[in-house]
């Protein structure tokens, strides 16, 4: 028995000029509205234990495939089947009433999960302590900070362990240490084999968590399968569309609690080091320098770096992670880490650093800046392309024809 | 009519009536929460609490039995005190107002609740039923022990829960109204004030000019207010006034329910 199926689902969004409108069409059955076809029809099968990964660009209607999966929106046809218990992280804390306190908020989401009082009791201190909402829990939600509000909510809705969870962009939720918190209970989640059906734009990790990817664009399914495939035809399409590149590094003022945070990450050639360097293709070394500061507490970070070109593409990445490396950092938790590139091989042009600061198992993203620093490029030969990939010629004698007289 | 026909009138009559039935005992706790929150916000910073929602309509009977009775000094002919014929039926009616006005704008109150998240919608409109049902039930109670002795203070509680049970298939209908057809729904206070002068409430069913006598057939609150004036103050009514306004419920049951789950999938739309 499949997990979710979807039996050609579709979904199309309706306009109406008046509520009116709305009224007389469900009443007589004739269209009053400009439909907008949102999702065309999509059939899919996804068995127990599978994680499902779904990217696409913004707009490609991968949150209405959620909402359809999550039951918080009707498909407009096809037939949806999810079985067992189905738990949505899309708008966490939207079923909460503003007015109620989270004591009764809790009571109130538990009912409609369709939890017994009982039931709901012995599960009460379990969320309220997982939430860290502490004295505020008889205050009414909406004095709640937005941090507070969406702990809250999340600890509710994982509180039963769901068989199907679908999550929208972030596998993680609030700030933090309880951004990794709530990461760790999905990844354990997944570890008993339930299902899950994510959203994400981070390609790396629906490549790193995902048995399973779907690439939606334009309201389509344009392509199903292992997620290395789908990455690549996708990372295909997007290459050509610029990303803009915000320099965005803010030194941390003090220790990130339960997280981690880059303090600064440098760039080193010809002498000089700071944002931006200068380098010749094949001749310039490139030292690439990354300082954090982190929570002692929990295990050592991983640093990744990916090179990006300026229409955007990934040129290269390199993590420590995947090659083994060991981070080193003092009891206070800051670290250093230095990544050496002799020679760089890329050709002519500008490339731009992105390093992202990751848990020890090198899937939870505490930390990812674009532009980090910036590469300038310059070429002494007429090599075209993005690199120079390491190679040698033999000169070879050459093959001799076979005589007709022998 | 064919036999089909009847069968299939029937079955949609009782999936009407049975409906908002099934619902409050499915979702009997989110309901209790829900209705007890609604008491909470009401009078919160209060001292006393929800004895507020009890003490606020005990007030207005005070002001009333106040004006007419020791101001205006009104007196009729009849063996009843038109003090008491007012108050029987003037706050079965201030219930009746405030369960309409409320329903109306139950849908986009409590929208925050359904919006984004699955939520059981058909128990909205029993919300301001329950909220205004219950304090004013027990003010009724008090009110008929005092007027007429203490044996008809539970007769009094019933017949009021019984005239909210009546208005089930309208609160569904109002909140169908509040949130799909605007400009009704504005008119619709207006409307309700209305009918309270068109029922026999501050005045006496035999005070309305002969020739206009026969059309009070056409208005069920009139009939229901005769039936609640016949059994607490024993005047006179017949059984057709009790009759039409059940044919009706009937109907309006199977009307609202059904229209109401028609709806239901554009709800979220709509607001």
């Amino acid at each position: 028995m499949s997990a979710i199926s979807l039996r050609q689902v579709e979904k199309r969004y309706r306009l109406y000029r008046h509520g009116f409108d709305r009224l007389v069409e469900a009443l007589t059955g004739r269209a009053r509205h400009t439909p907008i076809q949102a999702l065309h029809p999509i059939s899919l099968e996804v068995e127990p234990g599978e994680v499902v990964g779904v990217i696409g660009r913004n707009g490609a209607g991968k949150s209405t495939l959620l909402k359809l999966i999550a039951g918080t929106m009707p498909p407009s046809a096809g037939e949806i089947v999810v079985n067992g218990r189905v738990t949505a992280l899309l708008e966490l804390g939207s079923g909460f009433h503003p007015e109620m306190s989270g004591r009764e908020n809790i009571f109130l989401s538990g009912t409609i999960m369709g939890l017994e009082r009982s039931q709901i009791e012995a599960l009460y201190d379990g969320i309220v302590d997982f939430a860290g909402i502490g004295g505020f829990i008889d205050q009414p939600v909406k004095t709640y900070s937005s941090g507070m509000f969406v702990r809250l909510a999340f600890a509710v809705a994982t509180a039963v362990e769901p068989d199907v969870l679908v999550v929208d962009e972030a596998l993680s939720v609030g700030d933090g240490a309880f951004a990794r918190k709530s990461f760790d209970r999905i990844m354990a989640f997944r570890e008993r084999g339930r299902t899950i059906f994510f959203c994400s734009h981070s390609l790396y990790q629906v490549e790193a968590l995902c048995t399973r990817a779907i690439w939606i664009d334009n309201g389509q399914m344009r392509m199903v399968g292992t997620p290395a495939d789908v990455i690549a035809e996708y990372s295909e399409a997007l290459a050509g569309v610029p990303t803009a590149a915000q320099p965005s590094l803010e030194v941390a003022s003090q220790q990130p609690q339960g997280s981690a945070s880059f303090r600064t990450v440098e760039v080193e050639a010809e002498g000089a080091r700071g944002r931006t360097v200068h380098l010749l293709s094949g001749r310039s070394d490139l030292w690439v320098h990354f300082d954090f500061a982190s929570d002692p507490a929990i295990g050592t970070p991983t640093v990744a770096m990916e090179f990006k070109s300026s229409d955007g593409k990934v040129v290269a990445s390199v993590g420590t992670t995947h090659e083994g490396v060991h981070v080193e950092r003092d009891s206070a938790g800051n670290g250093r880490v230095s990544l050496f590139y002799p020679r760089l091989p890329l050709l002519r042009g500008r490339y731009s650093v992105v390093a992202h600061l990751l848990c020890e198992r090198g899937i939870h993203v505490y930390e990812t800046v674009e532009g980090a620093a910036q590469l300038v490029v310059a070429q002494e030969t007429l090599e075209q392309g993005v690199v120079t990939l390491p190679h040698r010629w033999e000169p070879r004698a050459p093959k001799q024809v076979a005589g007709v007289g022998e | 009519m064919s036999i089909a026909t009847i069968s299939r009138l029937s079955s949609v009559v009782l999936r009407g009536v049975t409906g908002p039935i099934v619902a409050l005992f499915r979702h009997w706790e989110l309901i209790k929460l829900l209705v007890r929150r609604d008491f909470a916000v009401r009078t919160s910073g209060t001292s006393i609490g929800a004895l507020w929602l009890v003490a606020q309509p005990a007030l207005q009977v005070v002001a009333f039995w106040f004006l007419l009775d020791i101001v205006l000094r009104v007196r009729m002919p009849g063996r009843v005190a038109f003090v008491d014929y007012f108050l029987v039926g003037m706050i079965a009616w201030l219930m009746v107002a405030e369960v309409l006005n409320r329903s109306l704008s139950v849908l986009i109150d409590f929208s925050a609740l359904y919006q984004r998240s699955q939520f059981p919608i058909e128990i909205l409109p029993l919300i301001p039923l329950l909220v205004a049902a219950v304090p004013f039930a027990l003010v009724y109670a008090a009110m008929l022990g005092w007027i007429v002795g203490p044996g008809a203070a539970l007769e009094g509680a019933l017949l009021l829960l019984g005239l909210a049970f009546w208005l089930v298939p309208l609160t569904y209908l109002f909140a169908i109204i509040g949130l799909f057809v605007k400009d009704l729904a504005q008119t619709l206070p207006f409307l309700i004030t209305m009918a309270m002068y068109l029922t026999p409430i501050m005045y006496m069913p035999e005070m309305v000019p002969e020739a206009l006598q026969p059309y009070l057939v056409l208005n069920p609150m009139a009939d229901l207010m005769a039936v609640l004036h016949g059994l607490v103050m024993d005047l006179p009514w017949d059984a057709a006034q009790l009759l039409r306004p059940l044919l009706l419920w009937l109907l309006l049951m199977a009307l609202s329910w059904g229209l109401f789950q028609r709806l239901r999938p554009h709800m979220r739309e709509a607001l």
